[in-house]
């Protein structure tokens, strides 16, 4: 009897899982599912045929938020790993750490509201490329408390034995840094692709309104009350997490900070 | 000479690292912070025209900073609660079952949704027309789409605090899953029920206590996030008291000029509140850990 209740439970609780995966995708394939139908008058692939046809803009949608994520997470990623090494080797590690949390912690829409004044001055406001120095630098702040911990007693031995043995500091990070940092690279790049996929407050703000990433149409499409464009962008929004959950389970979920 | 050559490349790779640092992950939020504080003080903006606490005084006596602030906090709060109330009850009841291959990839499923796609989500369900109205219609419960109760938009936050429930409670279960295997709280537990504890004993006095212990900072940290979250209570929040971001964005975003600099106020204590919060959390705790 306990046993069952478990399995019951389990059951009810893989369901509740997969559900909203589900209905988005139902919602997405619908039309004029007016109250107080339970199914949607018409079910089929209309919805997602003008996607690829129309003036809809989630085509290029997509592109754009694939283009500014791809560039955010490579150089949070790359440039992240470098910096930490010092921040991780310096006398006063545990305040550059502390302060690389600020960024972080701050709501992104309020950071990005403070900043706008220096974006439009810059020349950056609505611009992808303004989107992208604005995201880079929420991601960049993450990538350096993710590779915070790399960097330690063993790393420096590796660092000095290749120094004895009369290698550079070059061959050290190519030799020996990068091929055991792999793994976390791997990782870092796929969490700071996330944190900019899923960005919408900094986006709205920075890119106003011309920049339109996915989550942009999402909150668009939610304003014209189109739900069944607006089910279809969370679809294409939730695809690449879930390929990359398919792929490795760790490149979504790290145990965070 | 060979030597010192190596060491003053080093020392240069290392100062143009420390400057890269200082432009991107330091100067933006000060100088953030520096233009909201002079804003409030009316020493910036086009509207202003010099040094003045009035805007600060006006926020205060508005009432409508407090009111979202202890808004937020209890939305947070609450949210924050219930999560960790179901996720550690999950670990200590289905931690064995939770690791057949089908249950733990459906534990990380959810982290794939972002806020923006849970809130519509919630709103798709619970909205007057959302799909729980429809099946309350077809039992018959209700007859008319604006007899469901107000779920969303609502002045309790139930949908806010739904979403925000369905958001962290995976992080967290997983989270704790971690903390579980890792500090071999099994081998405790039924160490202490070998040395007299009961079952009850084992739970509250080692379990709870080793899990809650090694967690907290994180926990802390996703108050916090939840504190500052955005697109949530805007989809699914009410006109007022609104979330700390929602209400920042709405003064800051306005039309009226003479408002802007309110808006620049609320966001000067928020950032105040939360950068005090994080040198709380981490500067005890700073030994961070990840799953590598």
């Amino acid at each position: 009897m306990k046993a069952n209740w478990k399995f019951f439970f389990l059951a009810a609780l893989v369901i509740l899982v997969v559900f909203p995966f589900a209905y988005l995708l139902l919602l997405s394939m619908a039309s004029e599912w007016r109250f107080p139908e339970l199914w949607p008058a018409y079910f089929g692939m209309r919805n997602w045929e003008q996607v690829v046809s129309s003036e809809t803009g989630l085509i290029s949608s997509f592109l754009v938020s694939t283009g500014i994520s791809f560039s955010v997470a490579t150089m949070s990623t790359f440039i992240g790993f470098f910096i930490s090494r010092g921040i991780a080797y310096h006398p006063y590690k545990r305040t550059i750490t502390l302060l690389t949390y600020f960024p972080y912690i701050l709501a992104p829409v309020v950071f990005a509201a403070c900043l706008s004044y220096f974006f439009l001055k810059l020349g950056l406001f609505g611009k992808p490329v303004g989107v992208f120095v604005a995201q880079f630098m929420v991601a960049f702040p993450y990538a350096l408390i993710f590779f915070s911990s790399f960097w330690g007693e063993k790393t420096k031995s590796y660092e000095e034995l290749v120094a004895t043995l009369g290698g550079n500091q070059l061959q050290a990070f190519r030799k020996v840094l990068l091929p055991i940092a792999k793994n976390m690279l791997i990782i870092c790049f796929f969490q700071t692709f996330l944190i900019s996929w899923f960005e919408y407050g900094l986006t709205s703000i920075i890119g106003v309104g011309k920049v339109q990433t996915l989550t942009i149409k999402v909150f668009l499409f939610i304003k014209e009350s189109n739900f069944y464009y607006g089910a279809l962008s969370c679809c294409l929004l939730i695809l690449p997490p879930v390929l990359l959950l398919y792929i490795n389970k760790r490149y979504v979920f790290n145990k965070l900070i | 000479m060979t030597i010192s050559e190596p060491l003053s490349l080093k020392n240069k790779a290392s100062n143009i690292g420390f400057i890269f640092f200082g432009l991107i992950g330091i100067l933006p939020f000060v100088a953030a912070f520096v233009y909201a504080l002079l804003y409030s003080f009316g020493l910036v903006g086009a509207a202003n025209s010099g040094f003045t606490t009035e805007f600060w005084i006006s926020t205060w006596q508005s009432g409508a900073f407090i009111k979202s602030l202890v808004y937020s906090t209890v939305v947070a709060g609450t949210s924050i609660f219930i999560s960790v109330s179901i996720a550690l009850w999950l670990t200590l009841k289905f931690r064995k079952e939770l690791e057949h291959p089908i249950l733990a990839f459906a534990m990380y499923l959810p982290l794939a949704i972002p806020g923006i796609v849970a809130a519509f989500f919630t709103f798709q369900l619970l909205a007057k027309a959302g799909f729980f109205s429809r099946i309350a219609y077809a039992f018959g419960w209700i007859t008319e789409a604006r007899q469901f109760p107000d779920l969303v938009n609502d002045p309790y936050a139930i949908g806010i605090i739904a979403t925000f429930i369905s958001i962290v409670t995976p992080f967290l279960l997983l989270l704790f899953l971690n903390v579980y295997k890792n500090e071999r709280v099994d081998e405790l537990a039924q160490l202490s029920q070998s040395l007299g504890a009961n079952k009850q004993q084992t739970v509250w006095r080692v379990s709870l206590p080793v899990v809650l212990n090694k967690t907290w900072t994180l926990i802390g940290l996703y108050f916090i996030f939840l504190l500052g979250a955005y697109e949530v209570p805007l989809i699914l929040g009410q006109e007022s008291p609104q979330m700390l971001s929602v209400l920042i964005i709405r003064e800051i975003k306005q039309y009226d000029l003479s408002r802007l600099s309110e808006g620049y106020v609320v966001a000067v204590i928020y950032t105040v509140i939360v950068t005090t919060a994080a040198v709380l959390l981490f500067s005890r705790k700073n030994d961070v850990k990840h799953e590598g």
